[in-house]
């Protein structure tokens, strides 16, 4: 097959005799080194990541006696249970997952909408200073949130906003919070890479600008949609400084903000004498029981995280 | 006539029905004023929860100010800042730390995500679950997580073991180099963390690069090596540059930072000094932002613009 494919274009090309067949007998031996040597490589990386995980739930199972016996590391000697109850009651699970979920649905519904608003003007729209604008936005990425937090706190504190979730709702329904540039970038590039002749077909029709955008351009984009929706609940959920600015009282607390008023906490749930039961397997089943959500979640959405840059066009 | 008549009528009746049309603004005008609509609440905002506070911060800087009386505001010119370098005995080395910490970070970030997203775009099975676990970290990687993880220290320990590289680089490099080294691998597992955006961002424009570049290279004999420093690479470079960006910002104002954490202190926990806060973070956004500039513009110089890119 090889010789005879070679003859007919041999008319195209000249090229020695061997060159074809010497091509893909070599090309064959390299592939399955490279392969075996590949999927070493990627187990290596993925063990990298998973570690942590067989961390915290193996440590999560572990008696007293098991921590502090050096044979034990990766098998506890049983299951042992009840960390996991007790880090559920002590972190007031259910309370702080609520608060959780509030702060970053809440905010991640405010961002996917204004910044898919904000993003399709940047993106379709002509308009005098634009471009300065748009650098301007480029420009409150990388203004470090430590650097406005002061003023933002008088700010919400004047406006009775602290112990409340609005200094992360608010602020998201207008394109800025946690990443709030990244996202409008996403848009913007996102809605660059769409076609004309819909929209135009749309306002010619007489669709009115924002009738343009909501009813064509916002269903085109639900890829990015989703992407940015995603993001933002996950960076949200793991945020942790913002929080510990705005919401002082524990009752307002997020999952991962329990995390560090643990010992407390475990002391008033069990009436004040569980000091000897608090040890490093229930700080791990509590650590497991906050990353519970998000890695159920990400079960189930992992293809869109992946996928996300090439869904979105980002990189042109 | 009556055709006259009802030409006459029918321009009439276009008249009467459009009375708007002769106020209507033009069309370059009406569409301007729909840019300004669709980013007018991204303005707003801007105004409100960041130009406005930013300067705020600003004037606060040469001000004191306590968080228990926020009434009484005094002036106080560059002491803030005098203190800041010359009083304060704890943020300067706390800078120091910070950036040496982010210099041996972000490289780390760009080559392992770039090696980890050569990797995930290989054409054989399975590739798409080891994406997802590479991308598992941006998911629960949260900074109160990281922080009881490394307490227990799980950050070097459980991966060079067997191996004492600190032993080595002491004994080959030296004593600095083997402090540095031993920092950093300590905190390993968590720079490694920080990869899942760089990763994606770089398979994105792994993927761009044309197939027929690859071909053209291989049909005049580059090998693998070849073809990843003269091809590869070069396309690649202006998502390089996007992505030094994004790792530069994303490492600067990360949580598990000394100096961030030590304007949080000043500010609420403890300090209660506004004002010393203030400026504080302002000298942390200045150095940051010197940073990005000269890193940017000598990046620049390297990366290669395929085609045209005024898109």
């Amino acid at each position: 097959m090889a010789s005879i494919a070679a003859s007919s274009t041999s008319f195209l090309v000249e090229r020695p005799k061997w060159w074809r067949d010497g091509q893909i007998v070599r090309r064959r031996s390299i592939t399955f080194l490279q392969r075996a040597f590949t999927y070493i490589v990627l187990i290596d990386i993925a063990f990298v990541f998973l570690v942590p995980i067989f961390y915290i739930m193996a440590t999560s199972l572990k008696t007293s006696q098991d921590l502090t016996d050096p044979t034990i590391v990766w098998i506890p000697s049983g299951f042992f249970w009840i960390n996991y109850p007790l880090a559920f009651f002590s972190m007031a699970y259910v309370k702080s997952l609520s608060n959780s979920l509030y702060i970053s649905l809440g905010s991640a519904l405010g961002q996917t909408v204004s910044c898919a608003f904000v993003g399709y003007g940047f993106a379709r729209v002509r308009f005098p200073g634009r471009d300065a604008l748009f650098a301007l936005v480029l420009f409150t990425f990388l203004v470090p949130p430590q650097t406005i937090i002061v003023p933002l706190f008088i700010l919400y504190k004047n406006l009775g906003w602290i112990n409340t979730y609005q200094p992360f709702v608010v602020p998201s329904f207008f394109g800025h919070g946690l990443k709030g540039a990244l996202f409008v970038v996403v848009f913007r590039q996102f809605f660059k890479t769409l076609p004309w002749e819909l929209e135009e077909a749309a306002r010619i029709d007489g669709a009115s600008a924002f009738a343009t955008w909501w009813r064509i351009m916002v269903p085109l984009a639900m890829p990015a949609v989703v992407v940015v929706f995603l993001f933002s609940v996950v960076w949200h959920w793991n945020d942790f400084f913002e929080p510990f600015i705005y919401l002082n009282r524990m009752e307002y607390f997020t999952l991962p903000m329990r995390l560090s008023v643990l010992s407390p906490s475990l002391d008033t749930a069990t009436g004040g004498q569980a000091s000897d039961l608090f040890n490093e397997a229930l700080v791990m089943a509590a650590v497991f029981l906050v990353i519970l959500p998000p890695l159920s979640i990400y079960l189930f959405t992992q293809r869109f995280f992946v996928e996300s840059i090439d869904r979105t066009g980002l990189v042109e | 006539m009556k055709i006259a008549v009802s030409r006459d009528d029918g321009l009439a009746v276009a008249r009467a029905t459009a009375p708007v049309r002769r106020r209507r603004l033009s069309l370059t005008t009406q569409r301007m004023l729909e840019g300004y609509f669709f980013v007018s609440p991204w303005i707003v905002g801007f105004l409100v929860f960041l130009a406005w506070p930013l300067f705020q911060s600003f004037f606060l800087s040469f001000h004191e100010l306590q968080a228990t009386s926020l009434t009484d505001l005094k002036w106080k010119g560059i002491d803030n800042y005098k203190e800041a370098f010359f009083i304060d005995a704890r943020f300067v080395p706390k800078l120091l730390a910070t950036l040496k910490n982010n210099l041996l970070d972000v490289p780390v970030i760009m080559i392992f995500s770039l090696f980890s997203a050569i990797l995930a775009n290989q054409k054989i099975k399975g590739v798409i679950g080891f994406r997802a676990v590479f991308f598992l970290p941006l998911v629960i990687g949260s900074a109160q997580v990281i922080k009881q993880l490394f307490a227990q220290g799980v950050g070097g320990a459980t991966l060079s073991q067997g191996v004492d590289v600190q032993e080595l680089v002491y004994q080959y490099i030296g004593p600095d180099a083997a402090a540095g080294v031993s920092d950093l691998l300590n905190r390993l597992l968590f720079v490694l963390w920080k990869t899942g955006v760089q990763m994606l961002i770089f398979l994105a424009g792994l993927n761009s690069v044309s197939p027929v570049l690859y071909e053209a290279a291989r049909v005049d004999g580059a090998t693998d090596w070849d073809r990843f420093w003269k091809v590869t690479l070069p396309l690649l470079s202006p998502v390089i540059l996007v992505n030094l960006v994004y790792t530069i910002v994303d490492s600067f104002t990360d949580t598990f930072n000394e100096v961030l954490e030590y304007i949080q202190q000043t500010a609420f926990a403890g300090g209660f000094r506004l004002g010393y806060a203030a400026s504080l973070g302002w000298v942390y956004f200045a150095v940051v932002f010197v940073i990005l500039f000269v890193v940017v513009r000598i990046t620049n110089q390297y990366v290669f613009y395929a085609g045209d890119r005024n898109g």
